[in-house]
């Protein structure tokens, strides 16, 4: 292992450290839940630093599967309210006013929780593999990638709008259970669930750092710079692509799930144009070629944000001065903040190198130089 | 060449390309035995590149057949033309530029295309100390930490050949290797690929005929998407349709 990924593990781990320390300070329970919010926002950036930072797909639908693994969380959580929030019948309320006389048979292995969890993560999984094996096996690549993404959320969020009868439709799904695993209640404004997402937070970070340090990981990044110079090299860029879009979709999903525990309700906002452009901006400001970076991005972005409207003086300007912020850094770090801090380490470890630096650029210099 | 078939290596036959109705190559029958070193030479627009390109499955024939170890790829895409054991050099350098040279190196050493396989797989002692030596070989040892980005013209072309040796493929496709190196580069590359062949067989597109004098055994001359002329380095210099096709420009030696 370098020295350089030793450094970067000891950093990775420090925060999360931090982030799983913060409730030893804050006990308000209405801040928590803030908090929690906040870094499943951090989860979604790390999964589209991964999808765009690392392999160069940039996904304008990211929201998609936040909002799919969303929804399976929610219509778990709805069947756990029986008889309260349900019929006699055991059917959601939303579906007695809708005339609905019998479970569909897609919400029925719902009962199981686990079958929920898994669903959360299969089924954003499995739409991404779909979804990716059109495009890039089409070898479709760049902008249009953005653009179709972005109309496939679009359509899944009509769909779950229109088939209200079975989604809930405009109002999403509400009034949910607390989740409950083995006895033990996570209560959304309590400390257990800040504690779930940090963990979960701790998890995915790591679980991505480790694709980024596969193999696998570096032939994304090959594919993010030089696409066809891959195929060359024997590798089937397509599979490679299909795996990083299936990850990143992955984790959204386990997000998605983690956001309906903390709101308490799951709605077709969650599959929103804006929400999957905040995740680009959150990227970018944090570094999108930096998992903690992105992470870091998105927990500073919306903190701010949620900062910012809270308080009476900025009330109407907030929005001016996120978009004045997000201008600032992308044309004076195009790297993100990550980048910014990367090439401070770089230029301090500088200092105590200058001869191998020196003879480098001699190097260089003679390759280039008089001889041609 | 066409008297002893089952030494060759790769074999074009009766290849026809067309770009929407202009025959960029027609009628071309090309062989090359294994562990030959074959030069390609022609003048501009002569269909040379695109000729590497068909072997290595950047274009499609249109009609015609290419068999490599007496295999079409005409049917196969280009990760399986590479996993076929076809390495290519493009003529602008192509590297991967945000990765290392030691990254660079590491991705083209495709000991297995699978993603799941790749995903459990982390860096190698043993591969760090064949990267090592495949730098030092290209006089690059100081560089195999910094990012592709940052050198230069001549040590981009250098790391590009390093990845070819990394990649180890059968069948070497090298387009215009020299272009841009000093003249002590381009004659340490003359020696490199002397000692590429036998073990490789090498299919090498260049203008520097200094350099084709230096390694080539048999020449092709291409013309007009066709085949000219083929022969030892002499031969082709005598060649009277040779002399024709490079009219105004100098002769051989001087495209």
């Amino acid at each position: 292992m370098s020295r350089r990924t030793l450094i970067q593990l000891c950093v990775y781990g420090a925060v999360c450290l931090a982030i799983l320390l913060v409730p030893t300070f804050v006990d308000n329970a209405f801040i928590l839940n803030k908090y929690g919010r906040y870094l499943v926002f951090g989860i979604l950036a790390i999964a589209l630093s991964l999808s765009w930072g690392y392999t160069g797909i940039l996904n304008l639908g990211q929201a998609t599967c936040f909002g799919l693994g969303s929804y399976c969380m929610a219509m778990a959580l709805k069947l756990r309210t029986v008889p309260v929030h349900t019929g006699s019948e055991g059917l959601p309320d939303f579906m007695v006013w809708n005339n609905v006389e019998t479970l569909p048979w897609f919400w029925v292995p719902f009962h199981s929780l686990s079958f929920a969890l898994i669903a959360g993560i299969a089924v954003p999984v499995l739409f991404a593999m779909l979804l990716g094996w059109f495009m890039f096996r089409g070898r479709i690549t760049g902008v249009y990638v953005a653009i179709i993404t972005l109309a496939t959320m679009v359509v899944v969020n009509l769909l779950i709008i229109d088939q209200q009868r079975f989604t809930g439709g405009f109002n999403g799904i509400t009034d949910l259970a607390q989740l409950e695993i083995m006895g033990f209640t996570f209560d959304a404004y309590g400390r257990s669930s800040y504690y779930l997402i940090a963990g979960t937070l701790t998890v995915c970070l790591f679980f991505a750092l480790a694709v980024t340090k596969s193999k696998t990981g570096l032939i994304m990044q090959a594919i993010r710079d030089n696409e066809g110079r891959v195929r060359y090299f024997g590798y089937d860029v397509a599979f490679y692509k299909i795996f990083a879009f299936s990850v990143s979709a992955g984790i959204a999903g386990v997000a998605g799930m983690l956001y309906t525990i903390v709101m308490e309700f799951a709605s077709p906002t969650f599959l929103g144009v804006s929400l999957s452009l905040s995740v680009v901006i959150w990227c970018a400001v944090g570094g999108r070629q930096s998992l903690l970076g992105a992470m870091l991005g998105a927990i500073f972005v919306t903190g701010m944000q949620g900062a910012l409207s809270e308080s009476e003086a900025f009330l109407d300007t907030w929005m001016l001065i996120m978009g004045f912020v997000f201008v600032l850094v992308v044309l004076l770090l195009p790297k993100g903040l990550a980048g910014a801090v990367e090439m401070l380490v770089d230029r301090l470890f500088k200092h105590e190198k200058p001869q191998s630096e020196r003879t480098a650029l001699s190097q260089a210099a003679s390759q280039t130089g008089p001889a041609q | 060449m066409t008297d002893r078939p089952h030494d060759d290596h790769l074999v074009m036959r009766d290849i026809l390309v067309s770009f929407n109705g202009f025959h960029a190559i027609e009628g071309f029958n090309f062989a090359v035995g294994r562990g030959e070193l074959r030069c390609l030479i022609g003048p501009n627009g002569a269909g040379k590149t695109t000729a590497l390109d068909l072997i290595c499955g950047k274009i499609k024939v249109t009609a015609g057949n290419i068999l490599f170890k007496g295999k079409s790829l005409n049917k196969l895409e280009e990760h399986q033309i590479a996993q076929a054991g076809i390495g290519r050099k493009f003529q602008v350098p192509s590297v991967f530029k945000e990765l290392t040279m030691r990254e660079n190196l590491e991705v083209a050493y495709c000991k297995s295309n699978s993603v799941l396989a790749n995903a459990f797989r982390f860096g190698h002692r043993s591969e760090d100390d064949s990267f090592e030596k495949l730098a030092e070989l290209v006089g690059l040892q100081d560089a195999l930490d910094r990012s592709a980005g940052e050198l230069s013209h001549g040590q981009t072309q250098w790391l590009e050949i390093a990845l070819l040796l990394a990649q180890d493929p059968e069948l070497i496709l090298m387009d215009e290797p020299t272009a841009g190196m000093t003249h002590h580069e381009t004659q340490k590359t003359a020696k490199l690929f002397n000692r590429l062949k036998g073990n490789h067989t090498l299919i090498v597109v260049e203008h520097d005929m200094g350099f084709v004098k230096e390694i080539g055994d048999v020449i092709s001359v291409m013309h007009q998407g066709k085949m000219l002329a083929q022969g030892s380095v002499s031969e082709i210099e005598q060649n009277a349709a040779v002399k024709d096709a490079y009219l105004g420009s100098g002769g051989i030696s001087g495209a």
